[in-house]
């Protein structure tokens, strides 16, 4: 017989809507940031110290965990900002914090708070898993490791009996999935260097995105190479190989994207529960494999790779700038109410007509993320196919909408130009 | 004159406004952000009135913001 472990399924939540996504969608627990000091200090849906417990309870509710990251540069003027974000996460009964610095690493665990080791700390071996499990529970391994290697470190834990301060076992977690960088685990200078903003401040302004050319400064030819954007790695996939990341040893599989929308997270996460739960009832299979892959091409994406986990010496670079998202949402109005016993929700129609037949999108801080199709509707309480712009518009959707959601229709890429 | 305005609240705490313009900025322990010393808080946005020799260390803050949150304006 073979042993199911139980894998957690760690999802990002930039706001209140991808964290309703993640919860609906099967995740064990999210992670997302406060004000400036984590590595998304730029986004400006960061929560705040205030939404703590808000955060804790509904996650409590579903059964999930929750992290706060934590983890830039600290420098002396924000010892103590920590001090204050980790008091909070004690008082709000959030489950961990996620460190890389040892200011906060240390303060964390003189207050009692679990710490996890973030990826910018680079764990590669064994020893350093034991250094940093006087103070953590749960590590992130660098992203540069191979399969081997990390079963390599996942088999140590068990034979050196390596237990964290919690007195169990030391989880290994690695990413499953999402965006990469050329950088080592995310030190990286490149931004800091041409714009004074550090991305160890988590104020990345991704330059390495871009198109360069190689000019020679004797004759002034410029050179494209490949026609590659050569700092630009392809986003993260390990759907493909699950059962072989899995097989190493791991107990928590992060996915990346704290910067994307609810539908990236509901989509990604749906797609990772489904194949954690089919490794554990044996019916992971390639034909599964196909279906999630091109559910997982709908979403942001600038084409997936497996990352340095099957062996490989050098990154795929990515041949576009931005996403290769085969569907993308067009914003077509807002909600109004929702008759909760005939489960019809009203929205109001304030950009793009609506038509019958349409596939659609619903996002709010509340509502998380909703994906149906417009089978029939009511415009002004008539029957209709098309509702134009400054109607209002009645449908069935089976869960509850609220005027804080968005309407959006999801179209094939090829039919929006940006 | 010049005006120098930060809108603090956006501010990241990365420390090269002080660098570049000791005279002005310092970073408060408090919350790990930069602060315009004695500017005025008009609703969120900081703002001091001062000689134009202050001008150019502050022009050099005001580029370097990685957030651009600082304005430097002659009057």
């Amino acid at each position: 017989m073979r042993k199911i472990k139980n894998i957690e399924l760690m999802a990002p939540a930039g706001g209140f809507d991808a964290m309703q996504a993640a919860l609906d969608s099967g995740a064990d627990s999210v992670y997302f940031g406060v004000d400036q000091l984590n590595m998304r200090a730029r986004a400006t849906m960061n929560f705040t110290l205030g939404d703590l417990e808000e955060i804790a309870e509904k996650c409590k509710e579903r059964g999930a965990k929750s992290y706060l990251t934590l983890n830039a540069i600290i420098y002396n003027h924000d010892l103590s900002l920590i001090k204050t974000v980790v008091n909070r996460v004690k008082e709000a009964g959030i489950t961990a914090i996620i460190a890389s610095d040892q200011a906060v690493i240390g303060y964390a665990k003189s207050k009692g708070v679990d710490v996890h080791i973030s990826t910018q700390l680079n764990v590669t071996n064994i020893e350093t898993v034991k250094f940093y499990a006087l103070f953590a529970n749960v590590m992130v391994l660098s992203r540069e490791l191979s399969l081997r290697q990390v079963k390599e470190i996942c088999d140590d834990v068990v034979k050196e009996d390596v237990r964290g301060p919690n007195g169990e076992l030391v989880k290994i977690e690695v990413f499953g999935h999402g965006a990469l960088c050329m950088a080592v685990s995310g030190k990286c200078y490149l931004s800091l260097h041409t714009n004074n903003s550090s991305a160890n401040r988590g104020a990345c302004v991704q330059n390495c995105r871009r198109k360069y050319k190689v000019i020679d400064l004797e004759d002034g030819h410029e050179l494209e190479i490949d026609n590659e954007y050569i700092m630009s790695p392809k986003d993260l996939c390990t759907i493909d190989f699950l059962d072989q990341i899995i097989d190493t040893g791991i107990s928590v599989l992060k996915i990346e994207g704290r910067g994307r929308a609810p539908e990236y997270v509901a989509t990604t996460i749906k797609c990772y529960r489904e194949a954690i739960d089919a490794f554990n009832d044996e019916t992971y299979s390639k034909e599964k494999v196909k279906d999630w892959m091109s559910r997982l091409e709908t979403v942001y994406n600038r084409g997936f790779w497996g990352g340095y986990f099957l062996g490989q010496e050098l990154g795929e670079w990515t041949d576009s700038s931005g996403s290769k998202a085969t569907v993308k949402k067009v914003f077509l109005g807002k909600g109004m109410h929702y008759y909760s016993k005939a489960k019809i929700g009203q929205f109001k129609i304030e950009a793009q007509q609506l038509k019958v037949g349409d596939n659609i999108l619903i996002t709010g801080p509340t509502t998380g993320v909703i994906e149906t199709t417009i089978s029939s509707m009511r415009v002004d309480d008539v029957a209709a196919e098309i509702a134009p712009r400054g109607s209002e518009v009645t449908f069935q959707v089976d869960k509850m909408i609220r005027a804080s959601d968005k309407l959006y229709k999801v179209v094939p890429a090829e039919e929006v130009t940006d | 004159m010049v005006v120098i305005t930060q809108q603090r609240e956006k501010c990241i705490g990365c420390n090269y406004c002080v660098e570049l313009a000791f005279d002005q900025w310092r970073m408060s322990k408090k919350d790990g952000k930069a602060t315009l010393i004695g500017a005025e808080n008009k609703k969120g946005f900081y703002t001091l009135r001062l000689d134009y020799e202050v001008f150019d260390s502050n022009k050099r803050a005001a580029d370097a913001c990685p957030v651009k949150i600082i304005k430097v304006k002659v009057i």
